[in-house]
């Protein structure tokens, strides 16, 4: 059982705090660096939160049922759950009580829940999006796995918070030669789990007029970009604890995710999208083979 | 001697009888269920007994050869799970059977799996597993022949091969219960009283005994067939507990011939050779069945093919040699019974309510059929491995086994199937729940009681088993003898790892009540029709075809092009016609119709006869 | 189904505590629907891109009318485009705005002899502000979006408003143009098989 403890209740309730209103924070960094490498001005670094006032002070809401309305509850609760178990910074929060494995499967939950309210409301465009979205995770799932075997096997270990107490004696992982690939590949997949080009299949807004997320609007889509906005926290905060050393203040963790974030950015910026064909095969053969390499230098 | 052992193993059979000759509508099912229930209750009577004084034994002797039934901690592990099912299975089939026939035969197999969990003998384990194996296949006979008669052949083949495999043990060693021939080979060992070319024979032989029952690779192009032409409530016996009767097999090699077989075979990169074989099979068998799981149209098919690929990952957990890997495949045993039992209870429904089973033809069910789409989603959520739900805490306990056993592609394999599945449930989820219903299913009704009984018990045991997979481990500690995972009643810890399923269902309880605020605060949601949707501003009316439910996954088809040419399906299906021609050839040949010929046939057998002096 | 779906009889929900910080994010972040309707639709996008940069006021074009807030009617709207206008203005959620960007949605602008355009769009679809010119450069553009963001800070932005009190007129005047049941009408027309 948990206890009951002031001192976690305080730290939680902060940390969440902290973690959307930076996961808000970083979705404005994405939207103004893609506005200044086009030349640009761009929105103010806080606009994703102006935007989620906005969505959220709708004066009406649809529903297409109760599916639809608990999806987005369902992936909001899923990605605040699978913050809470990660050591982020000094905090080690819930992270004793559960491991690598658990967390990423939970950061996997969001988008059964975004899934599943997509396809109750009976669009066609919805139908399309939840395809893509599958077949994308089907596609990167080979090699985030092989990334993180072989960053397992190298440390012995799968709790996180032992991982990155091993990374402050030894040295941060990209400091390893095998790792450096195991990185290579999950930089890959990562830009799949952002959903940002080339494989922003899933919303694809051209396309498939924002593919799941067409029939939402209102509170819901406020719901949905809290989400977007935790779950980005989330998703930095597990890269870097597993290849970049974690960090022993929130200051230094900061600039480790907006390194991370960078990256990401900036290789978005170039890249047209891929179909969802063309992905799979992908990113099966290159990041699979690396991966594969990678795991058998660990082993 | 104790009659508890031939009670719970017979009372199935004589109600099956029973069932058969009184066939009237009360009677049977009233006659069939307690007859399901009966082992059920007797296990749980007997298991004080099993903790405290260890296993029963009862042995009966026929004509110089003895019999023996065995109720140790293994057995009653894998016999409590048949049960669970066995009982799901009769709720289920009170409302889906309409006569004695079906009772009689998935009763019979019931007594058949049980006898093969039971027994401790070859003799017995044998007979029993052709009795399991008979029953199964007269219920698919009733509804496809072609079907049929492949389940028929391979499981003949397979059988063949254990009868062969037995008898070699049997001249070797001279005896024929397990006890004493675990015992002779491994104190043979040393004096290698059994050659290495006979052992591997052995060990292969096996290997294609259990790999039919279970469902690997090469071996599993019965199992869709099987399992679709068939009472869907009786499919969930057939998968949820006949295939463990083939992993209970593979899972026997360990004790009888497993220190042989390290002589024989050795260590391959500090993995045991003869596991590692049986782990690749299982990795194969889980990434082949769940891509062809994801590209299927029928919803029967899409279930018999993830019932394979599940058993896959069972055989890749035995297969690693460790205890974590043992005990892990041993939880994902329960937690695969449980889930693919709903499974197939909740298709029986929805068969049973509309008639349809095909994705094209079904949608939009989730409101004209609440209770079972909340049934659908547990099992669904199980499936998928999300915590907290039974199928997460075993596919946990595999994954920490695999990548502490240092076997990396076997676990990205694992990864890869847990995507796989991730997609085809969400599949059957749009294609049958949501979306837009088809007009022709605008009146149907909720599933009858005793098959939402059925549903319930497995659905809860679901959850239960999530939340507190400590219940299991503790059993399975106890089962391997040493404390392989720790932990209390909520918590799993490794030496690796830690899962604490109690506080992940506490925290996603909590997230789920902030989002839940959030979501009251704005303005409430007024209930729309499906009509009333973006198609870039055009008019929509109920006659759109508003669902996308054929092909669904055609990228993925696209992207796998090459692979899908080649299907062992097709290449035992050519071997059969290729048997069927060559026959035909012969009969044509021989049998023409030609007097001239059958004269000759009758004088060269009479010449034959006259130069051996029989004449 | 009855023709509106139900909305004008939905109770709007008023936000009573965080009313001004609402409305300073509904100015700050408005949306466009992505929906270009006659030959203006081309002055749309030097609008976004690095001259005029409309985005550092936090506008976004969003493919989906749930999720918009401001319609743009970019030049002439003819029956069969302002039966798709006003089904995705009857999708957008309260409250939203509409820009007539534009001569014709005033009076008919070049086509104001024309059988086959809407000339007086005021009594189909309420319109906040209207942008005059033939078609207005970017910077009358700007001034028009200035000029919609300074009435949402004072509240006068109120079209939903209008066609939510005055709904059985504007059904009136759309009733009269295309004819009773037009929506069924209109969708029977596209089923091939019928």
């Amino acid at each position: 059982m948990i206890n009951a403890n002031w001192k976690i209740i305080i730290e939680t309730i902060g940390m969440l705090i902290y973690a959307t209103f930076m996961g808000f924070i970083f979705m404005g960094i994405e939207r103004k660096v893609m506005a200044r490498i086009q030349r640009r001005i761009g929105p103010p670094i806080y606009q994703p939160i102006i935007d989620t006032l906005k969505l959220l002070g709708k004066k009406e809401s649809v529903s297409h049922g109760f599916i639809y309305d608990f999806g987005p509850v369902f992936a909001l609760g899923a990605s605040i759950t699978a913050l809470l178990f990660i050591p982020i910074a000094n905090f080690q929060l819930f992270s004793s009580n559960a491991d690598l494995i658990v967390v990423a499967y939970l950061l996997e939950v969001p988008m059964l829940g975004i899934m599943l309210g997509a396809m109750s409301s009976g669009n066609p465009f919805s139908a399309l999006g939840v395809q893509r979205g599958l077949l994308t995770m089907v596609a990167m799932q080979l090699p985030y796995g092989l990334a993180i075997i072989a960053l397992v096997q190298h440390w012995g270990t799968f709790k996180l918070s032992e991982i990155v107490a091993l990374q402050q004696v030894h040295g941060w992982s990209i400091t390893v030669p095998a790792l450096i690939l195991a990185l290579i590949v999950f930089d890959i997949v990562f830009q799949a789990m952002l959903g940002l080009e080339p494989f922003d299949i899933v919303t694809a807004p051209a396309e498939i007029s924002m593919g799941p997320m067409v029939e939402y609007g209102g509170k819901h889509a406020a719901l949905l970009f809290t989400q977007h906005a935790v779950q980005l926290f989330a998703e930095t905060t597990f890269f870097t604890v597993l290849f970049l050393g974690g960090a022993s203040n929130l200051l230094e963790l900061l600039i480790k995710q907006i390194a991370v974030l960078f990256i990401a950015i900036f290789v978005a910026s170039i890249y047209p999208r891929f179909t969802v064909d063309q992905a799979a095969k992908f990113f099966w053969k290159w990041p699979t083979i690396i991966g594969i390499i990678a795991v058998l230098l660990t082993m | 001697m104790n009659m508890m052992i031939p009670l719970i193993l017979f009372t199935p059979l004589i109600a099956g009888v029973l069932t058969w000759v009184l066939n009237f509508r009360g009677v049977r099912e009233l006659i069939g269920t307690l007859g399901a229930l009966t082992p059920l209750v007797l296990l749980a009577k007997i298991y004080p007994t099993l903790m405290s004084d260890g296993p029963i034994t009862y042995t009966i002797t026929v004509s110089g050869f003895a019999i023996t039934f065995r109720l140790g901690t293994l057995n009653w592990y894998f016999a409590t799970i048949a049960s669970l099912v066995g009982v799901a299975m009769a709720f289920g089939m009170i409302s889906t059977s309409r006569n004695g026939y079906d009772w009689l035969f998935a009763l019979m197999s019931y007594t058949g799996v049980l006898g093969v969990f039971l027994s401790w003998d070859f003799i017995s384990f044998f007979l029993l597993w052709e009795l399991m194996t008979f029953a199964s296949f007269m219920m698919v006979l009733k509804r496809s022949r072609h079907e049929s008669l492949k389940y028929f052949v391979l499981s003949v083949i397979g059988a063949y091969s254990m009868l062969l495999a037995i008898s070699i043990l049997y001249a070797k060693t001279g005896a024929l219960d397990f006890t004493t021939i675990g015992r002779y080979l491994y104190a043979n060992v040393m004096l290698g009283s059994m050659g290495r070319g006979e052992i591997i024979l052995v060990f292969v032989l096996f290997l294609t005994a259990f790999g039919v029952k279970a469902g690997a690779f090469p071996l599993h192009v019965w199992a869709p067939g099987a399992y679709s032409e068939n009472d869907q409530s009786y499919t969930a016996f057939f998968s949820g507990a006949l295939s463990k009767a083939g992993v209970y097999g593979f899972l026997l090699l360990y004790p009888l011939m497993g220190t042989e077989l390290y002589y024989a075979l050795g260590t391959f990169h500090n993995h045991l050779t003869f596991a590692y074989i049986i782990s690749w099979i299982g990795a194969v068998t889980v990434v082949v069945a769940s891509f062809l799981a994801v590209l299927q149209e029928d919803m029967r098919k899409l279930f018999a093919y993830s019932s394979v690929g599940q058993v896959g990952y069972i055989l890749l957990a035995f297969g690693l040699g460790t205890s974590l890997g043992l005990a892990g495949g041993l939880f994902h045993v329960l937690s695969h019974a449980i889930f693919k039992g709903l499974f197939w209870l909740v298709t029986a429904a929805i068969i049973l309510q509309t008639g349809k089973t095909r994705f094209e033809d079904l949608g939009g069910l989730a409101e004209k059929m609440p209770i079972t789409f909340a049934m659908a989603l547990i099992a669904v959520l199980s499936l998928a491995g999300i915590p907290p739900m039974a199928g997460f805490a075993s596919k946990w306990l595999i994954y920490e086994a695999a990548i502490s056993a240092h076997m990396p592609l076997v676990a990205g394999a694992i990864f890869l199937g847990s995507g796989l599945a991730f997609a085809y449930v969400v599949r059957f989820l749009y294609a049958v729940w949501f979306g837009q219903r088809p007009s022709d299913l605008e009146n149907v009704k909720e599933a009858p009681l005793p098959l939402i009984i059925g549903m319930a018990i497995l659905a809860i045991l679901n959850v239960v088993f999530g939340i507190a997979p400590g219940l299991v481990t503790k059993y399975i500690n106890v089962l391997l003898g040493n404390p392989v995972i720790a932990g209390n009643y909520y918590k799993l810890v490794t030496p690796t790892g830690t899962y604490n399923a109690l506080s992940v269902t506490l925290i996603l309880i909590v997230g789920l009540a902030i989002a839940g605020l959030i979501y009251l605060y704005g303005a409430n949601a007024r209930r729309i029709p499906v009509t009333d949707t973006y198609q870039s501003g055009n008019p929509v009316t109920d006659e759109f075809n508003l669902s996308m439910r054929r092909n669904f996954y055609r990228p993925l088809a696209e992207a796998l092009g090459f692979w899908l040419r080649y299907s062992f399906d097709r290449f035992y299906e050519r071997l059969a016609s290729i048997g069927e021609d060559f026959g035909d050839w012969l009969r044509k040949g021989f049998y023409n119709g030609n007097v001239q010929a059958y004269a000759w046939y009758l004088t060269i057998v009479l010449i034959i006869l006259a130069l051996w002096g029989v004449l | 189904m009855s023709e509106d779906g139900g909305f004008i009889s939905y109770e709007l929900k008023e936000f009573k505590l965080f009313e001004p910080l609402f409305r300073w994010a509904r100015k700050k972040s408005l949306w466009i629907v992505a929906f270009c309707t006659g030959c203006g639709g081309i002055e749309i996008p030097p609008l976004a891109t690095a001259r005029y940069d409309y985005e550092r006021f936090g506008i976004l074009p969003n493919p989906s009318p749930r999720m918009g807030d401001l319609f743009l009617i970019t030049g002439y709207v003819t029956p069969k485009t302002l039966k798709r206008i006003i089904i995705t203005y009857e999708m957008m959620q309260d409250p939203k705005y509409v820009l007539a960007h534009g001569s014709c949605p005033i009076n008919g602008g070049v086509y104001w002899d024309s059988y086959n355009v809407v000339k007086q769009l005021d009594r189909y679809i309420p319109i906040d502000v209207a942008i005059a010119g033939c078609m207005p450069r970017p910077e009358a553009v700007m001034d028009g979006i200035m000029e919609i963001m300074r009435k949402i800070e004072n509240g006068e932005a109120d079209g939903w408003k209008r066609y939510r009190e005055n709904y059985e007129w504007y059904k009136k005047n759309q009733d009269q143009l295309f004819g009773e049941g037009w929506r069924e009408k209109e969708a029977r027309r596209w089923l091939a098989w019928i």
